[in-house]
């Protein structure tokens, strides 16, 4: 050990000794150093053109934010397209419009104040629904915790809440940026502002984007009043997808693995999908590249939020195994009875709640009145999943079991984010029922089939139901609402002005051929980005507890501290007298 | 001295409790305890699953007794346990060493 110490000092003085006899700049490091300084000189005229940000929040939403109910703009644009057949009647309205401004001007300072207050609306919205979300952090907390064994409930509580530190955290650094950095360009969201500064495609550009690049640890482009708004909203929900794993890795994975599992989600494997189908990616694109319908439409994140938890969950059980104990030596599988019901259910009414932001929070704008077509469809779908469960269950096994009429409604809800804005009350029914036949065949499939151990069912919940869900707005979209999604079809779609997003039972075949496409490679996505990975983790270090500490539980190998020490400690040492 | 250990359903607790306070027995211990007799479990399923429950709650009763009651001590846990249908339990008679009182250091007969 002296030895090299000895040695390595040798080198660095000798190094040092070596840069002082240099000139300080050679020839090439001048002409470098030249241009960086030249470089850096024109970006400031280079910043000017990029879009300002807008950290106070005094510059966003005006006029130009002015929509009335029917989304038709106060102000008139001027048309570009000289050769278009409508120019000369654009070109008078433009005309006649400026016309007018100049006449009245006080008619646009307020038409700059309702554009202001529009959008203002819209945050108080946006944050609000979004708070409803990060509660669903609790709601699930306790979902988890109950249906797994009692010695393993500080263990649960622990990893749902390292989750939300810890996924929010690779969000911030990376995540964010990687998924709306470039929304601006084709995804504007025109109800917060637009978020002007979000402009740039790391990987991609156009039509084909696959990656964004603005706003690195919210900072620069991200530190601004409207991208921040939309922060908040989105990062709850990519923890939604970062909690949905724990319910398939619990009371057998390692803390640090874990740790691990929510970085590489909030930073990588969220934002990457996400970016595809709502950051202005390809996938939203292909009405547009591809003559795809409306392009891939998810609309609160069936398979942005939950199939990619549900698949990521399905990769990172398969490669920990099922629990000790879970399947006897002859294949059969044994139960992990739940060890608190009462959180259980608690947990799912607190998602159900949450879920009243989750949906209808996604139209980023309470001016968008299908917000309670949306609030409406998420409940109906909620109770049909929870029937339908019940229904089954009791068929199949003679008595309803509580905890799959919970996954069943939670199935209802997965399955509903996707087509909730575009489909009817009763459409919202038949996919809730079709949920809760999939959550219940899917969960006796994985425990039977292919052998997958799912603690708490998220695999079936939100895997199976999520990819259920993106397809479903193929089947049962009926065009009232959507016009212009994804930027096809402003004006008319197929043939009829106004409408909007349209399935197969409304005459639109192609959208359904596109959620397929952009479902399927959801699941794909999900799974096999998380295989890969962690295989190689594993190989390197088992991410998996050893035997003793999964046969004592997690609680104290893990946290020092078991969920309920009063099982441990005798009340006597528990009431010690001074 | 005798121990009388008595297993009994849970809800009838209370009317064995009583019960005994009648023929004068002073003190009692009672735990939660789980068991079977002769009749075999039944099966149940949690999703899907089935599985064996096979014991079921008890609530045990041990009392310490002179001698000359044991007959009514018997006879009136008997009189209240009893349901007729299976799961009423048992009751064990075993011969007791010494009491000690601990406050006191009071033994024998005196200590129970």
């Amino acid at each position: 050990m002296e030895e090299t110490k000895a040695t390595e000092g040798n080198i660095a003085r000798r190094a040092l000794r070596c840069s002082l006899h240099r000139p300080l700049f050679s020839r090439t490091a001048t002409i470098l150093l030249a241009v960086f300084v030249l470089g850096g000189l024109a970006t400031p005229s280079l910043k000017a053109q990029e879009p300002q940000r807008d950290p106070a929040g005094t510059a966003t939403g005006d006029k130009t934010s002015a929509v009335d109910a029917g989304g038709n703009s106060f102000v008139v644009t001027e048309p570009t397209d000289k050769t278009a057949p409508d120019y000369a009647e654009k070109k008078k309205a433009y005309d006649e419009y400026q016309a007018q401004l100049a006449k009245e001007p006080l008619a646009a300072k307020l038409a700059d104040s309702v554009g202001h207050t529009r959008v203002a609306t819209n945050f108080s919205w946006t944050l609000l629904t979004g708070y409803l979300v990060l509660f669903m952090q609790a709601g699930f907390a306790l979902l988890t915790c109950g249906l797994v064994r009692k010695k393993n409930a500080a263990h649960l509580m622990m990893l749902n809440f390292a989750a939300y530190v810890f996924a929010f955290l690779a969000y911030y650094a990376v995540g964010y940026a990687f998924q709306f950095g470039a929304v601006a360009i084709n995804a504007a969201p025109a109800n917060l502002g637009g978020t002007p500064t979000l402009n740039h495609f790391l990987i991609g550009s156009g039509g084909w984007g696959f990656l964004g690049g603005r706003g690195f640890f919210l900072s620069g482009p991200g530190y601004d009043s409207g991208s921040l708004c939309l922060t908040l909203f989105e990062v709850v929900f990519m923890e939604t997808a970062g909690y949905i794993i724990v319910g398939a890795i619990c009371e057998r994975i390692t803390f640090w693995s874990f740790l691990l599992c929510e970085l590489f989600v909030g930073g990588i494997l969220y934002p990457i999908f996400g970016c595809w189908v709502w950051g202005g990616g390809w996938l939203s694109q292909l009405g547009a590249t591809m003559h795809l319908a409306h392009g891939y439409v998810d609309f609160a994140g069936s398979t942005v939020v939950h199939a990619v938890g549900g698949f990521c969950a399905m990769a990172l059980a398969v490669i920990l195994g099922p629990r000790l104990g879970k399947y006897g030596p002859d294949g059969k599988p044994r139960p992990f009875p739940a060890h608190n019901l009462a959180f259980v259910v608690t947990g799912t009414f607190i998602l159900l709640f949450g879920w009243m932001g989750f949906n209808p929070g996604s139209t980023l704008g309470s001016t968008d009145l299908r917000i309670s077509v949306i609030a409406i469809n998420t409940n109906l779908a909620a109770v049909a999943g929870a029937a339908t469960a019940m229904s089954f269950w009791y068929f199949r096994f003679g008595k309803p079991d509580i905890t799959m009429a919970c996954n069943g409604m939670l199935a209802g809800l997965v399955a509903i984010t996707a087509p909730c804005a575009f489909v009817s009350p009763t459409s919202a029914v038949v996919i809730g029922i079709l949920a809760g036949f999939v959550v219940c065949v899917g969960v006796l499939f994985n425990e039977r089939v292919i052998k997958v151990d799912d603690p708490c069912g998220a695999i079936s919940v939100h895997g199976y139901c999520g990819w259920l869900g993106a397809v479903c707005v193929g089947i049962f979209a009926d065009g009232t609402y959507g016009s212009g999604w994804n930027g096809i079809g402003a004006d008319t779609y197929l043939g009829t002005a106004g409408r909007g997003v349209t399935g197969l039972l409304h005459g639109d075949p192609k959208q359904l051929i596109t959620q397929l496409i952009g479902a399927t490679l959801c699941a794909v996505w999900a799974f096999g980005a998380t295989f890969v990975v962690f295989s190689v983790v594993n190989k390197i270090k088992a991410m998996r507890v050893s035997r003793e500490v999964e046969i004592e539980g997690l609680d104290v190998p893990q946290f020092g501290l078991p969920g309920y020490p009063e099982d441990f400690v005798p009340q006597g040492l528990a009431a010690a007298e001074a | 001295m005798k121990k009388v250990e008595a297993i009994v359903r849970p809800h009838l607790l209370d009317a064995v409790r009583n019960a005994l306070h009648e023929v004068s027995v002073a003190g009692m211990t009672i735990s939660e305890v789980q068991g079977h007799g002769r009749q075999k479990g039944h099966t149940e399923t949690y999703r899907g699953t089935e599985y064996q429950i096979e014991f079921i709650p008890k609530i045990k009763v041990e009392v310490i007794i002179p001698d000359d009651i044991e007959d009514s001590v018997v006879e009136a846990i008997t009189r209240t346990a009893r349901t007729g249908k299976f799961g009423d339990g048992k009751i064990f008679v075993v011969p007791v060493n010494d009491v000690i009182r601990i406050r006191t250091g009071e033994r024998g007969e005196a200590a129970v």
